[in-house]
């Protein structure tokens, strides 16, 4: 005992690590601050959950194109209790960002924001932004087809950068197209940047805790006031406060006891996420739904108008992260009380019922793919007719790459994207290129997915498609590149 | 006593036998019946092989297709794929069947759309392209005569040395083609009536002109692109 102790005495004597900890344990915090307050906790220990497995998972996964998939295959079915490695990582993820999400709530319904607390708030919403990060950089992990195509429609979201779309869309690729060199810049963002990044901002978070200590419950009629603010709050946690161990800790503790044994229950019942099909181009998912995290802004942009969207999709949400930023500034004093703040209360409500309902809207989307359409509808005989051999398999690439899934033919098809049936009188030859390699609207781009030989095949399929007395759509100076021969048409 | 068989069977739900969610084994699906078969042809296949003039690649609801064609070859072509657009439908290559169901569908197909009475009749011609070599010099005659006419410059079918549809196809696609043709389309078969040969071609003209049309591919696609 007394060697413990002496040996304590020496670490401390020379690191004065118990200096350190002992106002982080004991620190005074309001006596009534009940269960409102374990949130913030809990998300810090899902945040925790992910490094100690996203560790784990990373000595086994390989990041590389080619065997990504296959060793997440290899962890799911080979390495022992693996599946539940990726599982519990999959379900924390999705846990950390509700709970964040619950915390952040708490935060604004109790404006806890206001002086001297606006810091902490700020760096709470970029920890928000650095987790849907890590979150979005994660399914890119999985390296499966939602990965793949969810990242070609990042990819046609960065294309609309005007002027420097094209650089913009290199920087998030690390090349024009999806490819080995992608996955490379997701897996160093994912595991040192961003994870790098939010225990910077935990840190500073926990920092600006310990120094403006833990807000108290609202009450009406007490006002905030910067200039008396902390004098009067530290005297009355003095008087009134109780030490944060073991009185608030008891109460995080049976919280994230609760929510580990509800982790554990869904990662064991519900199993991993993915990875779903290979991300192999003969096996496109036209169906690209991204994580729960993301659904809503998904659901959002199949709302939108398409002429909208480019303005939308590249503005809004720089508008939401300075709103959040601005949240401490605008008001910073005066009543905490969600009674007397009716407002802020019906905005709270108005953003968690919007930001439901869309992520519904995403997940049932009535504008869904016809999944099987790509192998189950046969190209009508009217469409296969007096057709080129280079026409006809510009017909079965059009089955192949999956472009039936989301656009009919004669009626039969996917509704996602407009009937094709008389295309060729609405779009060139050269505008029908751009179109299927550059993707646009909610169109995968298919870049270098389909070469140049299926390319000109499924175009010149395209470009049969005209009612017989609707001349082609040929715009000024359009030419048929076709090589010599495939322009014998019909 | 019973705690410690409640820790058993929770660490037996937990290491992965009956949990919704673990891993799991390729279920074994009945698959022997015809109802399977059209069901698993319907999802699978039809959209790109049909019947009549419906669907773009090779009619498989046709009997003609079954009385020449091999099951070492159908087989091949479902497990691994074919060509540049027919996919591998073997689960090992990312597909979804056992090797044991794509033959119950093969077996299947054949009793579905093959001749009732089991004739096959197409044994002269049905040797794949690598058995019989084909002499491209000899099928460049075969094609000025017979399929020029439609083929040609002066055509109206448009050109199958085109070579970009030549990235496209496989030779065995191409041997497919001439032997089996589109009736419907225009192309004839290869036992039927075609300008300078009224009663078609010759086992080895087929691999002769098919021959001389795979030797029309750029030079850098050869290799690659051959079956
Ligand atoms: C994930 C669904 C999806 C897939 C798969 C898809 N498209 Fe589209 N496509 C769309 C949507 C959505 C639009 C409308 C784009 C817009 O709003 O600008 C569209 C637009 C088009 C247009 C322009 C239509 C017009 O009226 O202007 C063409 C042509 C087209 N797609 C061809 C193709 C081809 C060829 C393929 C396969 C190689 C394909 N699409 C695959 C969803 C898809
Ligand atoms: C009576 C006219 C006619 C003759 C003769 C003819 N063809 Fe065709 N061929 C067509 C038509 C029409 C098509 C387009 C329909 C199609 O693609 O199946 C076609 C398509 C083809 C295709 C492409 C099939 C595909 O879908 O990729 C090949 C290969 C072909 N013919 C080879 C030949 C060869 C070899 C001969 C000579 C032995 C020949 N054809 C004779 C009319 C003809
Ligand atoms: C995306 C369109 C597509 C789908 C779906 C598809 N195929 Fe094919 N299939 C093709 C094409 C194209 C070829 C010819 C490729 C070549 O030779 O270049 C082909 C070739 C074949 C052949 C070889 C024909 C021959 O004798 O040369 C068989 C057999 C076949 N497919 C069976 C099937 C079956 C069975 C299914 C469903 C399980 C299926 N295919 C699904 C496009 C498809």
């Amino acid at each position: 005992m007394n060697f413990l102790k002496g040996s304590l005495a020496w670490i401390e004597e020379r690191t004065g690590a118990m200096a350190f900890v002992a106002p982080l344990m004991f620190h005074h915090v309001p006596r009534n601050a009940k269960w409102w307050y374990v949130f913030g906790s809990a998300t810090l220990m899902f945040f925790t959950i992910q490094i100690v497995t996203g560790v784990c998972l990373a000595t086994v996964y390989a990041p590389s194109a080619a065997q990504a998939w296959q060793s997440l295959n290899y962890i799911d079915t080979e390495v022992p209790m693996g599946w539940m490695l990726r599982a519990l990582h999959g379900w924390s993820s999705n846990a950390m960002v509700v709970m964040m999400a619950i915390h952040m709530l708490q935060v604004f319904l109790h404006a806890s924001y206001k002086y001297p607390r606006e810091l902490n708030w700020i760096t709470g919403v970029f920890l928000l932004l650095t987790t849907l990060a890590l979150a979005f950089t994660g399914q890119v992990m999985r390296w499966d087809q939602d990965a793949y195509w969810g990242l070609g429609i990042g990819a046609a979201i960065a294309d609309r950068i005007p002027v420097f779309g094209d650089q913009a869309r290199a920087l998030l690729l690390g090349g024009p197209i999806i490819g080995g060199e992608t996955l490379n810049r997701f897996f160093a963002l994912h595991v040192f940047v961003l994870p790098g990044a939010a225990i910077a901002l935990v840190g500073l978070h926990m920092v600006l805790i310990i120094k403006n200590g833990i807000s108290e419950m609202p009450k009406p009629g007490a006002v905030v006031v910067p200039s008396t603010y902390r004098k009067e709050f530290e005297e009355r946690m003095h008087k009134d406060g109780v030490p944060f161990v073991p009185d608030a800790a008891q109460r995080d503790m049976v919280f994230c006891g609760v929510c580990l044994i509800g982790l554990v229950a869904l990662a064991a019942f519900y199993g991993p996420f993915g990875p779903g099909g290979i991300p192999d181009p003969t096996l496109i998912n036209t169906n690209p739904r991204p994580d729960y995290p993301f659904m809503w802004l998904f659901g959002a942009v199949s709302l939108l108008p398409p002429a909208s969207e480019t303005a939308i999709m590249l503005i809004a949400p720089a508008i939401v992260v300075l709103v959040l930023v601005a949240v401490p500034f605008l008001s910073n004093s005066g009543e905490r009380a969600p009674s007397k703040r009716p407002a802020m209360v019906l905005l709270a409500l108005v953003t968690v019922t919007a930001i439901a309902a869309l992520t519904w809207e995403g997940t049932t989307s009535p504008w869904s793919p016809v999944m099987d359409g790509w192998s189950s509808l046969p190209t009508p005989s009217e469409f296969t007719k007096g057709r080129t051999p280079l026409e006809m398999q510009g017909a079965v690439v059009f089955q192949f790459a999956q472009c039936r899934n989301c656009h009919s033919l004669d009626g039969r098809g996917g509704k996602r994207g407009p009937a094709l049936d008389d295309i060729a009188t609405r779009l060139s030859y050269d505008q029908l290129v751009r179109q299927v390699q550059q993707g646009g609207g909610n169109m995968p781009a298919y870049g270098k997915n389909l070469d140049s030989a299926q390319t000109a095949a499924v175009v010149g399929f395209l470009s049969t498609l005209h009612p017989f007395n609707e001349p082609d759509a040929m715009t000024p100076g359009a030419q048929l590149p076709l090589p010599s021969g495939a322009a014998t048409i019909r | 006593m019973n705690s410690r068989l409640l820790l058993a069977s929770l660490i037996t739900w937990l290491s992965g036998c009956e949990r919704p969610g673990g891993p799991h084994a390729v279920q074994p699906v009945a698959h022997d019946s015809l109802a399977w078969t059209q069901s698993a042809f319907n999802t699978n296949c039809r959209g790109c092989h049909s019947q009549g003039a419906e669907g773009a690649a090779l009619p498989l609801m046709n009997a003609n297709y079954w009385a020449v064609a091999t099951d070492a070859v159908v087989i091949e072509a479902i497990a691994h794929g074919q060509g540049r657009s027919m996919p591998a439908y073997l689960a090992d290559e990312g597909g979804p069947f056992t090797s044991a169901q794509i033959v119950s569908l093969v077996q299947g197909m054949r009793s579905l759309w093959g001749a009732k009475d089991g004739a096959t009749g197409g044994e002269s011609v049905a040797i794949s392209p690598r058995v019989i070599a084909g002499d491209a010099g000899a099928g460049a005659a075969v094609f000025s005569q017979a399929c020029a006419g439609c083929h040609g410059p002066q055509g109206s079918a448009g050109s199958v040395i085109d070579p970009l549809y030549l990235r496209l196809i496989s030779n065995q696609g191409l041997w497919s083609a001439t032997v089996y043709g589109r009736s419907e389309l225009g192309m004839p078969a290869w036992n039927q009536a075609m300008p300078n040969r009224p009663t078609g071609l010759t086992a080895q003209e087929v691999a002769d002109v098919v021959g001389w049309i795979s030797a029309q591919r750029p030079k850098q696609q050869r290799v690659s692109d051959a079956p």
